[in-house]
C-alpha cells in the first residue's frame, strides 16, 4: 500500500529524507530512555520490600493530591497533541495557545511535585532515610527532571515560532517535542500505577 | 507545511487524528479513574486488585502509544515499532531478571552461620 503522501508534498525528496530520519532518532532516544526507567523501576521493586521502617507506605502519600497531578499532565498530553493539530492548520496564534497551556499544565505538575517531595523531605522521609525513600525519589524525580526540562524545551519552543512562524525547522521541533511529552506521560502510567496505587498493596 | 506531520511519518494519515488525540484523552481519563476507584473503594482480594489496575496501566499504554504517539501496524509506523518492540524485550529481561534474582537471594543463601562459619573456614582467604 503507498502513502498518500508519498508523491507530491510541500518538502523535496531530500528534505523529507532528513526530517523523517532525524524523528526516528529522537524515537531511537526515547526508547534508550524507556530502559532507563525501566531499570529504576526493577529497582524500586527490589528496594520498596518490607523492609520499609518510617511508617506505612500509604501514610506518606496523599492519593488524591497524586491523582490531581496525573489529571494535569495527562490533559497537558493532549494539550500538546491540540497544537499539532493547529499547527497543521497553520494557525500560529492557535499552536502557541495550546503550547502555553501545555506549559502551564506541565508547570502545575512539576510544582505539585516539588512541593511533595519537600514535604516528605520536611516530614523526615527523606530521600536518604531508607531503600524504599532512596528508589522513590531517584524514580519520580528522575521523571520530574524530564518534565522540567521539557517545559524549558517548550518555552525555547513557543519563543521560536513566536518569532519564525511555522517554519519547517519548527514544525521539526514541534514533531520532536510532541513525542517527547506524550512519552513522559506515559511513563507517568507506571509511576502512578506501581508507586502511588499499589504502594500500599504490595 | 500542511501535510507536514504525515510526510515525516509523525502521523500515518490526515483524517481521524484530532479523534484519536479525543478518544485517547478520554479512555486514558476513564482508566485512571477506573484503577483509582479501585483502590479507593477497595473493592477487590489483594490480588484480584493488583492484576485489575496493571491491566487498566497496560491497556492505558496501549491507548497512549495509538491515539498520542500515532503508533499502528501500517508502514509508516513499523520502523518505530521494530525499535519499541526491541526496547520491550530488553526491558523484560532487565526487570523480570532483576526481580527474579532478588527475590530468590534469600534461597541461595547458606542455610544457617554454622555452616557458613565452618564453609569460610575451609577456604583460605576467609
Amino acid at each position: 500500500m503507498t502513502n498518500e503522501f508519498e508523491q507530491g508534498g510541500t518538502l523535496s525528496v531530500d528534505e523529507r529524507a532528513k526530517d523523517s530520519t532525524v524523528v526516528f532518532g529522537f524515537w531511537m532516544y526515547l526508547m534508550t530512555d524507556l530502559v532507563l526507567f525501566a531499570s529504576l523501576f526493577a529497582v524500586f521493586a527490589v528496594l520498596r520490600g518490607p523492609e520499609f521502617g518510617g511508617g506505612s507506605i500509604q501514610d506518606i502519600f496523599s492519593l488524591p493530591y497524586v491523582l490531581l497531578e496525573t489529571i494535569a499532565l495527562l490533559t497537558s498530553s493532549f494539550t500538546c497533541g491540540l497544537a499539532l493539530l493547529s499547527a497543521r492548520e497553520g494557525s500560529v496564534r492557535g499552536t502557541i495557545l495550546w503550547l502555553s497551556t501545555t506549559l502551564v499544565l506541565g508547570a502545575v505538575f512539576v510544582g505539585m511535585e516539588v512541593s511533595e517531595f519537600s514535604r516528605l523531605i520536611a516530614q523526615g522521609f527523606g530521600p536518604s532515610q531508607n531503600g524504599f525513600l532512596s528508589s522513590y525519589f531517584t524514580l519520580v524525580g528522575t521523571h520530574g527532571t524530564h518534565v522540567a526540562i521539557g517545559l524549558l524545551w517548550m518555552l525555547a519552543l513557543i519563543v521560536a515560532i513566536a518569532r519564525k512562524g511555522l517554519s519547517r525547522g519548527n514544525m521539526r521541533k514541534l514533531a520532536l517535542f510532541s513525542l517527547f511529552w506524550h512519552f513522559l506521560d506515559i511513563v507517568w502510567i507506571f509511576i502512578f500505577t506501581i508507586v502511588y496505587l499499589t504502594g500500599g498493596s504490595l | 507545511m500542511k501535510n507536514y506531520f504525515e510526510e515525516i511519518g509523525l502521523w500515518p494519515r490526515s483524517h481521524g487524528i484530532a479523534r484519536a488525540y479525543v478518544v485517547g484523552f478520554v479512555l486514558s481519563l476513564l482508566l485512571t479513574f477506573v484503577a483509582y476507584g479501585l483502590v479507593t473503594e477497595d473493592a477487590l482480594p489483594q490480588q484480584l486488585l493488583i492484576a485489575a489496575i496493571v491491566a487498566a496501566a497496560a491497556l492505558q499504554f496501549v491507548v497512549q502509544v495509538y491515539c498520542f504517539l500515532h503508533l499502528g501496524i501500517d508502514r509508516s509506523s513499523r520502523q518505530r515499532l521494530f525499535v519499541l518492540s526491541f526496547a520491550a524485550l530488553i526491558i523484560t529481561i532487565l526487570v523480570s531478571g532483576s526481580l527474579w534474582i532478588m527475590f530468590n537471594l534469600n534461597g541461595r543463601m547458606m542455610p544457617d552461620t554454622a555452616q557458613q562459619e565452618q564453609y569460610m573456614n575451609d577456604q583460605v582467604g576467609f
